[in-house]
C-alpha cells in the first residue's frame, strides 16, 4: 500500500518524459487463428532480484514453454467471445477494475485504439490467469518470466548486452503510445521469445510476492509490522534499474487492476527437461 | 500505469482514514440471507475449494450469512501470526454475548505443504479454538487467488517460512471485504466494531 508514493513520482517522471512515438500498420485478424508459438526456454539458472538473505543467490528454473508473442487484443476477443463472463459489461469489480479494456469500443469491439495484433492491456490479473486457463497454460512465475528476460538479445546474459540496456532506457523515457504497436515489431531474444522487454509490462503468476514497500529504489527495510519475516529482503544489483521497475510495478498492484501499458502472455510445462545441463 | 499507481493511492488513503468501503446495506443483507447470486464485491464468488483441520472440504460461501473475521497465516510461524491470533481472540471475547456465536473466525493457511488438515487440527488444540473458529487449507492456487483478493502479498522463503503481509479482514454477511486492519498494533476496536456492524439484523 505505501509503496505508491514512492515510486509514483519516479514512474509519473518517466511517464511525462516527451518522446516520439511509434506506430506501426495494422494488419487484420481475421478468421481463424493459428495458435501462437511456444518456444521452450531450457532449464537454467537465475539470480532472483530480490531474496532473503537466507536464500542461495541462485535458483535453478526448470525449463518450461513460453509463448513467442504477448497475448494480443485479437486472442482476447476469442476469449471473451467464448467466455461471455470476461466481457467488459459482465466482468464484476472484484476481478477487474473499471478501466478494464478500456481502450475497447465495445464488449466484443476492440475498435482503433486497440488493433488486432497490438498486445491485449487493461487486463487484470483475474483475467489473465483466465485467458491461460482456457488455453490450457498458465502465467510465468517471477522466476521464470525474469530467467526468459534476462536474456539479450544475441546472449544469455543480458545483462551485459549493452544494445537491450540501450533499448530498454529508451522504452523507459518514452511514454507509452496512444495505440500500442503490433507485436510483429517486438524483437526476439536470445531463446528466441519476442518484446519480453521494452513492449509492455507483463502479469506473473506471483506478482503478489514483492513486498517492497517505501523506497523501493534504495529497498532498504520493509515496514516489519505490515509484512512478516520480510524485514531483510535485499536486491541483487542495485544497477538493475529495469528490475527495479519491474519489482516497483508488480508490488504496486492489486489482482484487480487493469492498465494502460500492462499485459501478459502465456507459459505451459513441458515434460521434456531431461537434455539440459 | 497511472491507474496502476493511484489505486493504490486511493486505496491507502481510504484504509488509513479507517472508513469501510460505503456498502448498500439493504441489498447486502437481503442478499445474505436469501440464496440468490452473489454480490459484485462478494469474495464468496472464488471459485476455490478449502479443506478444514477435519478434513471437511469447506468452499468460503459456506460463510455466507455470519460476518467472518479472516486472517491468512501459516502453523510455524513464530513471528507475527500467533499475535494475529492473539487478537483475534481478543476480539472473539469483546464481541457482546449475543453476537459472539454468530461470527466465523477462520484462518487461512499460506502453507499448503506442511499445513495437512492434521497439523491445524494440532494447531486448534495448541491455541485452544472452539468451534467457531475455521482452519483451512488449501492448494497454492486456491491461496493465492484468495490472497489475491484480500490484497495479502507473501513469499515463500528457501527455508519453508513465509514472509508475507499482516492484514486481519472483516467480511460482511455477503461476503464483501468492510474492513482491514492493516499492520500488527491496535485497531481491535475497530475490527470488533466492523463485525457487530456486518451482522445481519435479527428479523
Amino acid at each position: 500500500m505505501s509503496t505508491a508514493p514512492a515510486i509514483a513520482p519516479l514512474l509519473f517522471g518517466l511517464i511525462l518524459a516527451a518522446g516520439p512515438v511509434g506506430l506501426s500498420a495494422q494488419t487484420a485478424g481475421a478468421g481463424a487463428r493459428e495458435p501462437v508459438r511456444m518456444l521452450r526456454i531450457p532449464s537454467g539458472l537465475y539470480a532472483p532480484f530480490t531474496r532473503d538473505p537466507k536464500d542461495a543467490a541462485q535458483v535453478r528454473v526448470s525449463a518450461f514453454l513460453m509463448d513467442e508473442l504477448p497475448v494480443t487484443n485479437a486472442r482476447f476477443l476469442d476469449f471473451v467471445r467464448a467466455n461471455p463472463k470476461w466481457r467488459r459489461s459482465e466482468v464484476g469489480s472484484l476481478f477487474a477494475d473499471s478501466s478494464y479494456l478500456a481502450d475497447w469500443d465495445g464488449d466484443l469491439v476492440p475498435g482503433s485504439k486497440a488493433p488486432p495484433d497490438s498486445p491485449v492491456v487493461h487486463v487484470s490479473w483475474f483475467a489473465a490467469r483466465a485467458f491461460a486457463r482456457w488455453e490450457g497454460k498458465r502465467l510465468p512465475t517471477t522466476d521464470e518470466w525474469e530467467y526468459a528476460a534476462s536474456a539479450g538479445y544475441s546472449r544469455v546474459d543480458g545483462w551485459n548486452d549493452q544494445k537491450l540496456r540501450a533499448d530498454l532506457y529508451a522504452w523507459f523515457a518514452r511514454p507509452s503510445p496512444p495505440v500500442l504497436p503490433s507485436v510483429d515489431t517486438a524483437k526476439a531474444n536470445y531463446f528466441g521469445v519476442r518484446g519480453l522487454q521494452g513492449f509492455v509490462w507483463e502479469w506473473v503468476e506471483d506478482f503478489n510476492t514483492s513486498l517492497v514497500t517505501g523506497e523501493s529504489r534504495a529497498d532498504s527495510s520493509v515496514d516489519a509490522d505490515l509484512f512478516c519475516a520480510g524485514g531483510a529482503v535485499g536486491s541483487r544489483d542495485t544497477g538493475d534499474y529495469a528490475a527495479y521497475m519491474r519489482t516497483a510495478l508488480r508490488s504496486s498492484l492489486k489482482a484487480n487492476n487493469t492498465t494502460s501499458s500492462l499485459g501478459f502472455r502465456c507459459v505451459r510445462d513441458t515434460a521434456d527437461t531431461a537434455s539440459d545441463p | 500505469m497511472k491507474t496502476a499507481l493511484l489505486l493504490p493511492l486511493a486505496l491507502a488513503a481510504t484504509f488509513a482514514s479507517g472508513a469501510a468501503p460505503a456498502t448498500d446495506c439493504c441489498p447486502a443483507c437481503s442478499q445474505a440471507l436469501g440464496q440468490g447470486a452473489y454480490s459484485r464485491a462478494s469474495l464468496y464468488q472464488l471459485d476455490a475449494s478449502f479443506t478444514d483441520d477435519g478434513g471437511r472440504p469447506v468452499s468460503l460461501g459456506s460463510f455466507r450469512g455470519r460476518p467472518v473475521v479472516l486472517d491468512m497465516f501459516f502453523a510455524s510461524c513464530s513471528n507475527a501470526c500467533p499475535l494475529t491470533v492473539t487478537d483475534m481472540l481478543a476480539v472473539q471475547r469483546s464481541l457482546p454475548t449475543s453476537q459472539r456465536g454468530r461470527v466465523v473466525f477462520v484462518l487461512v493457511s499460506f502453507d499448503d505443504q506442511k499445513d495437512t488438515p492434521e497439523a491445524l487440527a494440532r494447531y486448534r488444540a495448541q491455541r485452544r479454538l472452539d468451534g467457531n473458529w475455521v482452519l483451512l487449507h488449501g492448494d497454492g492456487q486456491s491461496v493465492r487467488e484468495l490472497a489475491a483478493l484480500l490484497g495479502v502479498k507473501y513469499k515463500r522463503s528457501q527455508d519453508g517460512a513465509y514472509a508475507h503481509s499482516n492484514l486481519l479482514t472483516v467480511l460482511n454477511a455477503a461476503g464483501e471485504i468492510v474492513h482491514q486492519r492493516i499492520g500488527l498494533v491496535g485497531g481491535l476496536d475497530q475490527v470488533a466494531g466492523a463485525l457487530v456492524a456486518a451482522a445481519p439484523q435479527a428479523r
